[in-house]
C-alpha cells in the first residue's frame, strides 16, 4: 500500500495504495456475487469505478466461469469509453490492454501477466495525458504509472491464486 | 464556522431521516438507505418511463426535493459534493426501472458522468433498458462550439420538469429522450456569486472574494467561471448577464423565454425577486417576453452566497409541460406569468 501510495504522490494526490486497500477490504468481506460493486462503493472516485470495472469481470470469471479474454476485454474498452483515455496516455489500461490482448490471443495466464508487466514498464517514459499527472511538471515522465502498477499485481495475484 | 451537524460521518443520512419523516411523498428505497424513492401516486414501470439522478449532497433541496409525482422517480444520494458510486446508482436504477424504460439524468460534472455511465453499462449487462442523458447548460465553461464541454447547472431543471411531466404523460423512452436533448439545446445558464459557502466537511470558506467584488459564471462547487466585476445596482449586473446569455444562444425579437432565478443558499427572496424583475426588463429591452419563472434557492451549495439566471426558449409543448402540475416537496408550482410586459 505505502509502494503505492509513494508512487502516486510523484504523479498524482498520492493516495492510490489507501484507495485500493480500502475498497479491496470491503471487497473481502462482501457477499459472493457483489464483491466489485463492494470495491467500488467502498473506494469511491473514478478510481474505483474503473478497477471496479476490471474487478467485475474478475469476479464473473471467477464465480461463473465467464471467460476471462473476453471479460477483460470489456473491461478496458469501458474503461477507454468512461475515462477518456487511450493506450499511451500513461495509465492502467497500458498495462490492462496488453494483456486482454494476450489472452484473446490463444497465451497463458502468465503470459498475459508478463504482457502486462511489459505495459507497465512502458508507462515510465510516457507523459500523462489523462488524470492528474498531465498537470505535473513533465507529465509524469520517469514515474511509473500507479494505475498501471496496481493492475499488474491485480492480474499477478489472480494468476498465483488460480495455479495454486 | 459554526454548523448544526452531529457527526461528518453521518451528516447525509441524517439529513435523509429528516427527510423521510417529513414527506409523504417519498420512502428509503429497499435496496439501499442513501435512494430516495418516490412513495406516493407510484408508476408502473412497466407502463411509463422512470426517472432518476444521482448527486452528491449538499445541494439540498435538489435532487431529492424533486422526487414525487411529475418528476423525479429516484434520487441517489452521494456523500457531501461527491458522486455516488456506480454500484449505488446501478441500486437506484433497480429500483425504479421496468419494461417501459428509465432515463438516467446526469448533471455533468466529471464524477457524475464516468459513475453514472458505468452504472447504465452495468444495468444494461442485467438486461435493463436504460438510457444516460448527459445535462449541461453554464455558458461560463465552454464556449457554444464547444457546449458538450459545459457543466450541469440550474438550468438543468427545465430537463427534469418537462421530462417528468412527459414521462407521466406516457411518452416513450425514445421521444422522451430526444425532448430532453432538444431542451437542453434551448438552455443557458449564468451565475453571479457574492459570498463564499462554508464547507460543513472542512469548516471552511469554498472560495475568497473581495467585499466589493463579484465573481461572474461560479460552477456549483466554486469552480472557476469568467472573472470578476464590481458590485453595483444589481441592474447593471443582471443586464450584463442577460447580454451574455442571449450572445450565446440567441433568442428572436418577438421571442419569449422561461426563466429560473436561483439562490445559492445565502440570498434572500428580496433578492432574488429583484433580480426577477430586472430579468423581465432586460429581456423586454431585447424584445424578448419573460414567462413562467421559478424563483427560489433550489439548487444551493450550503450558504453560498450569489444566484443564477437561466434562460430557456419552450415551444408550445414545452412549456404546457414546464407548468404542468407536480406534487414533489420542492418543486414549485409553476405559472405562466402572463402579466409580463412583452
Amino acid at each position: 500500500m505505502q509502494e503505492l501510495n509513494a508512487l502516486d504522490a510523484a504523479v498524482g494526490d498520492g493516495d492510490h495504495g489507501s484507495t485500493l486497500v480500502r475498497g479491496l477490504a470491503r471487497a473481502a468481506t462482501a457477499a459472493d456475487g457483489k464483491r466489485a460493486k463492494a470495491f467500488m462503493r467502498a473506494s469511491g472516485g473514478a478510481s474505483g469505478t474503473l478497477f471496479g470495472l476490471v474487478l467485475h469481470e474478475i469476479e464473473r470469471h471467477l464465480d461463473d466461469g465467464d471467460d476471462l479474454a473476453k471479460g477483460l476485454e470489456r473491461a478496458c474498452a469501458r474503461i477507454c469509453d468512461l475515462g477518456e483515455v487511450r493506450p499511451g496516455d500513461k495509465s492502467l489500461v497500458d498495462a490492462l490492454a496488453p494483456a486482454a490482448g494476450a489472452l484473446a490471443d490463444g497465451k497463458s495466464f502468465a503470459e498475459a501477466v508478463s504482457a502486462a508487466e511489459a505495459g507497465r514498464d512502458e508507462t515510465r517514459d510516457m507523459r500523462a495525458k489523462c488524470g492528474r499527472a498531465q498537470h505535473v511538471e513533465g507529465g509524469g515522465v520517469g514515474h511509473l504509472d500507479p494505475g498501471a502498477v496496481s493492475l499488474v499485481l491485480i492480474l499477478g495475484t489472480l494468476a498465483r491464486e488460480s495455479v495454486s | 464556522m459554526k454548523k448544526l451537524f452531529n457527526d461528518p460521518a453521518t451528516m447525509v443520512d441524517d439529513m435523509i431521516d429528516g427527510f423521510v419523516i417529513a414527506c409523504p411523498h417519498v420512502r428509503r428505497g429497499a435496496l439501499d438507505p442513501r435512494i430516495v424513492v418516490r412513495q406516493r401516486n407510484r408508476k408502473d414501470p412497466d407502463e411509463l418511463v422512470t426517472l432518476l439522478i444521482g448527486n452528491g449532497s449538499g445541494h439540498e433541496p435538489i435532487a431529492m426535493g424533486f422526487v414525487g409525482q411529475g418528476v423525479l422517480d429516484a434520487n441517489v444520494v452521494g456523500d457531501v459534493f461527491a458522486a455516488p458510486s456506480a454500484d449505488l446508482i446501478l441500486d437506484g436504477i433497480r429500483e425504479v426501472n421496468g419494461a417501459a424504460g428509465t432515463i438516467l439524468l446526469i448533471s455533468r460534472h466529471s464524477g457524475d458522468v464516468i459513475n453514472g455511465r458505468a452504472a447504465t453499462m452495468l444495468a444494461e449487462e442485467e438486461g435493463m433498458k436504460v438510457v444516460p442523458l448527459l445535462m449541461y447548460d453554464d455558458i461560463s465553461a465552454a464556449p457554444p462550439e464547444r457546449r458538450a464541454d459545459r457543466r450541469g447547472a440550474p438550468g438543468t431543471m427545465f430537463i427534469y420538469k418537462i421530462l417528468g411531466a412527459a414521462a407521466e404523460a406516457g411518452w416513450p423512452l425514445e421521444r422522451l429522450t430526444r425532448l430532453g436533448e432538444d431542451v437542453r439545446e434551448r438552455t443557458v445558464t449564468l451565475a453571479a456569486a457574492v459570498s463564499p459557502g462554508i464547507s460543513p466537511l472542512t469548516g471552511q470558506p469554498m472560495f475568497s472574494l473581495p467585499d466589493d467584488e463579484i465573481y461572474l459564471g461560479m460552477g456549483v462547487h466554486g469552480e472557476p467561471g469568467m472573472g470578476r466585476v464590481k458590485t453595483g445596482p444589481v441592474r447593471n449586473l443582471v443586464e450584463e448577464m442577460i447580454r451574455r446569455l442571449l450572445d450565446d444562444r440567441p433568442i428572436a425579437a418577438g421571442g419569449q423565454a422561461a426563466v429560473i432565478v436561483n439562490g445559492m443558499g445565502g440570498t434572500t427572496i428580496m433578492e432574488l425577486l429583484t433580480v426577477w424583475a430586472e430579468t423581465v426588463k432586460s429581456l423586454a429591452a431585447c424584445n424578448v417576453r419573460a414567462v413562467a419563472p421559478m424563483i427560489g434557492s433550489f439548487v444551493t451549495t450550503q450558504e453560498t452566497g450569489g444566484f443564477s439566471i437561466s434562460l430557456f426558449e419552450p415551444d408550445d409543448e414545452m412549456l404546457r409541460l414546464w407548468c404542468a402540475p407536480s406534487d414533489t416537496p420542492a418543486f414549485p408550482k409553476i405559472e405562466l406569468s402572463d402579466e409580463c410586459p412583452a
